[in-house]
């Protein structure tokens, strides 16, 4: 989910010994999963690994691709949007999640060697600082590290980052295959916590990838009652542009817009509880209300109504943050934001409950077949 | 002995035994860098070493480990009676206390005045291990969402510390923290995951001391000619208690006519980052050996 800091408008070689480890507890605490659980933590641990800060959305797509079902035709967009089309007729419902994550660009080569950084998308800078690194090139990932600061500020925000590749000098990062232009992330592994809790970064948005994925394996196609695209977008966390890019192509033919992202929720013992409070692990939430868009009071009605009918559990709530079906409403469209909690959003910690997932494919499944 | 029950869940570092390398009679600068590499992604909260100890027990043939929890290897024989010994415990955190809705807080263990006020903020928003009775445990520790900061100004904000620190592990109650086997005084760090780069450089929490710790172990076990006796120790609780582990070493088996720390030359100390160079750690090896034979 895009973060507006003004409200509206605005492998490395990381050693077996640590994978070992991380083996050892999440083992333990999986326990017995239903096969529902399984397979969306199946689906969303192989999309929480992949890496695509915004604008180099490829390695996910690919994953996306992967994970798609057999019948699925897919098409790319000059925008690196991936569209996946079903049901036949006029005026399709968009339903739509992000690819990208956020994280840096490579902004400069210095003469000492490290690296100047972009920052694509917002979070607190401090969650990187003193942190592994990883450059993303065509190949292989270079390792590298975060520098800490190296001035006497104890303040909790650190000045600008740069990267070290271990090299002394820009020629010698260059050699490792360092250029401008390249993303930057840290490390990171998906990892399951007790009961049907798990943590990794980039929950957001590869949640709602993954619900649109879990319900393109079980959509009845026959029951559709109008086209439907299921978009992967790009760019979402640099100012919706893969989906502003789409909605201009469809216009004012879309019949209605499903953003599919995080309700980034106060379920936390850091945050005030004066709204967005809706629990993890109580099912999807109907994203009523936030920085982008305001879903029409008769939808929600009507989107209750529906996840009734289908025994879907829905929480309804308001929250911060922007989200792609904001860019469709110049054209008419209303835009029923969907999403589920998370913790701890843009941190390398990212807190998700698995039932919320299995309860937003099936509340995605059921906007494509009953609405 | 039955061991303290608070401590069962340890046994789980004998796990580590299993993917150590054997040492023979001779150990490659690969087999040290990997031993440096091991060693890093261990835990030892200083006071709460004994996981890392296990591994030292069995990796160390001969050695034994004392009231402290220091472990000690004597190789040699008669006098001079010389000792070489690194430190191989950290800062870290132990829990203290559980909330009803099943999040852990923490207490700093070892640091004190000398420590950067920036230590603790590198918890904020990462992945941390708990070890509990029934072995580790992954959790995190809670961040403000950046969507809901809300306006709020974050750019001079004091630095998080460890009275902020949230630790969550997935429970939605004490019940369900305590059903996982973490309860009060289990250990908890950093998730580490020691990454090489660059040119032979490695970064993890406590390279330096770990980096020494392995070059230790590795010369010791490259079955070093030894002038007299060396007491070989890796030194537990040198952040705490008045470095009570050296000084249980010289009490129990000294005196030593002489006595050398090992270290290694690393930068960015006392961060999740801090970066050894692999060549200083064989360079380390090499004149410990030459130590233990007599030389300078």
């Amino acid at each position: 989910m895009r973060y507006t800091r003004r409200h509206v408008g605005t492998s490395a070689r990381t050693l077996g010994l640590f994978g070992l480890l991380a083996v050892v507890p999440t083992c333990r605490l999986v326990g017995q999963d239903s096969i529902r659980i399984s397979e969306a933590q199946s689906v969303l641990s192989q999309l929480v690994e992949s890496y695509g800060v915004s604008g180099s959305e490829a390695p996910v797509r690919e994953v996306v691709k992967r994970l798609l079902p057999g019948w699925v035709k897919t098409e790319t967009d000059t925008a690196g949007n991936l569209w996946v089309r079903a049901g036949q007729g006029e005026g399709p419902v968009v339903i739509v999640a992000h690819m990208d994550e956020i994280g840096f660009r490579v902004d400069t080569i210095n003469a000492d060697g490290t690296l100047g950084l972009r920052t694509r998308g917002g979070f607190i800078l401090s969650l990187f600082e003193a942190n592994l690194a990883l450059i993303h090139t065509d190949r292989a990932d270079i390792p590298g590290i975060f520098l800490p600061r190296d001035t006497g500020l104890t303040r909790r925000t650190p000045p600008p980052l740069r990267v070290s590749v271990g090299a002394s000098s820009r020629a010698g990062a260059e050699s490792l295959g360092v250029k401008v232009g390249q993303t930057i992330t840290m490390p990171k592994q998906y990892v399951r916590l007790a009961g049907t809790r798990a943590t990794g970064r980039s929950f957001d948005d590869r949640m709602g990838c993954a619900a649109l994925i879990l319900a393109l394996r079980t959509v009845d196609r026959a029951k559709l009652r109008h086209p439907v695209v299921f978009l992967f977008s790009t760019r979402e966390e640099i100012g919706l542009e893969g989906a502003d890019a789409a909605a201009h192509q469809l216009g004012t033919s879309t019949r209605r817009v499903h953003a599919i992202d995080t309700f980034v929720s106060a379920d936390s013992p850091l945050e005030l509880q004066n709204f967005a409070a809706q629990k993890l692990g109580a099912g999807a939430v109907a994203r009523a209300l936030d920085n982008s868009s305001i879903t029409p009071p008769a939808y929600v009605d009507s989107l209750a109504n529906l996840a009734q009918a289908r025994g879907i559990a829905l929480q309804i709530g308001t929250t911060n943050g922007g989200n792609d079906g904001s860019t469709f409403t110049q054209f008419g469209v209303v835009d029923v934001a969907m999403g589920w909690p998370l913790r701890y959003s843009h941190s390398p910690a990212e807190v998700v409950d698995l039932k919320d997932l299995v309860s937003l494919a099936d509340l995605v499944r059921a906007v494509a077949e009953d609405w | 002995m039955r061991q303290p029950e608070a401590l069962e869940g340890w046994k789980v570092g004998m796990f580590l035994l299993s993917i150590l390398p054997t040492f023979q009679h001779s150990l490659s600068a690969q087999a040290v860098d990997s031993l440096a590499i091991r060693f890093s992604g261990m835990t030892a909260v200083t006071g709460y070493e004994q996981a890392m100890t296990d591994s030292l027990l069995v990796l160390l043939p001969g050695s034994v480990r004392d009231r402290t929890g220091n472990v000690t290897v004597s190789l040699g024989r008669g006098a001079p009676k010389r000792l070489i010994y690194c430190s191989l415990d950290e800062i870290g955190y132990a829990v203290g206390n559980i909330s009803d809705d099943g999040y852990a807080t923490l207490r700093r263990v070892g640091g004190g005045a000398r420590l950067s006020p920036l230590f603790d903020q590198q918890l904020e928003g990462h992945r941390v291990t708990v070890f509990g009775r029934r072995g580790p445990v992954p959790g995190v520790v809670a961040v403000r969402s950046t969507h809901l900061t809300r306006g709020r100004p974050t750019g001079n904000e004091a630095p998080f510390t460890v009275d902020n620190a949230y630790v969550d592990v997935g429970a939605a109650s004490r019940d369900e923290v305590l059903a996982l086997g973490i309860s009060l005084l289990s250990p908890v760090a950093l998730t580490k995951r020691p990454q090489r780069y660059g040119n032979g450089l490695v970064a993890a929490p406590n390279a330096g001391r770990r980096a020494a710790c392995a070059a230790l172990a590795a010369a010791a076990l490259s079955r070093p000619r030894v002038r007299g006796t060396v007491v070989v120790g890796f030194t537990v609780q040198s952040l705490y208690a008045d470095t009570a582990g050296l000084k249980t070493i010289v009490n129990l088996q000294g005196p030593f006519s002489d006595t050398r720390m090992v270290t290694v030359p690393s930068k960015f100390g006392d961060t999740t980052v801090e970066t050894v160079a692999l060549k200083d750690v064989d360079a380390l090896v090499a004149d410990v050996v030459q130590w233990m034979g007599g030389g300078q």
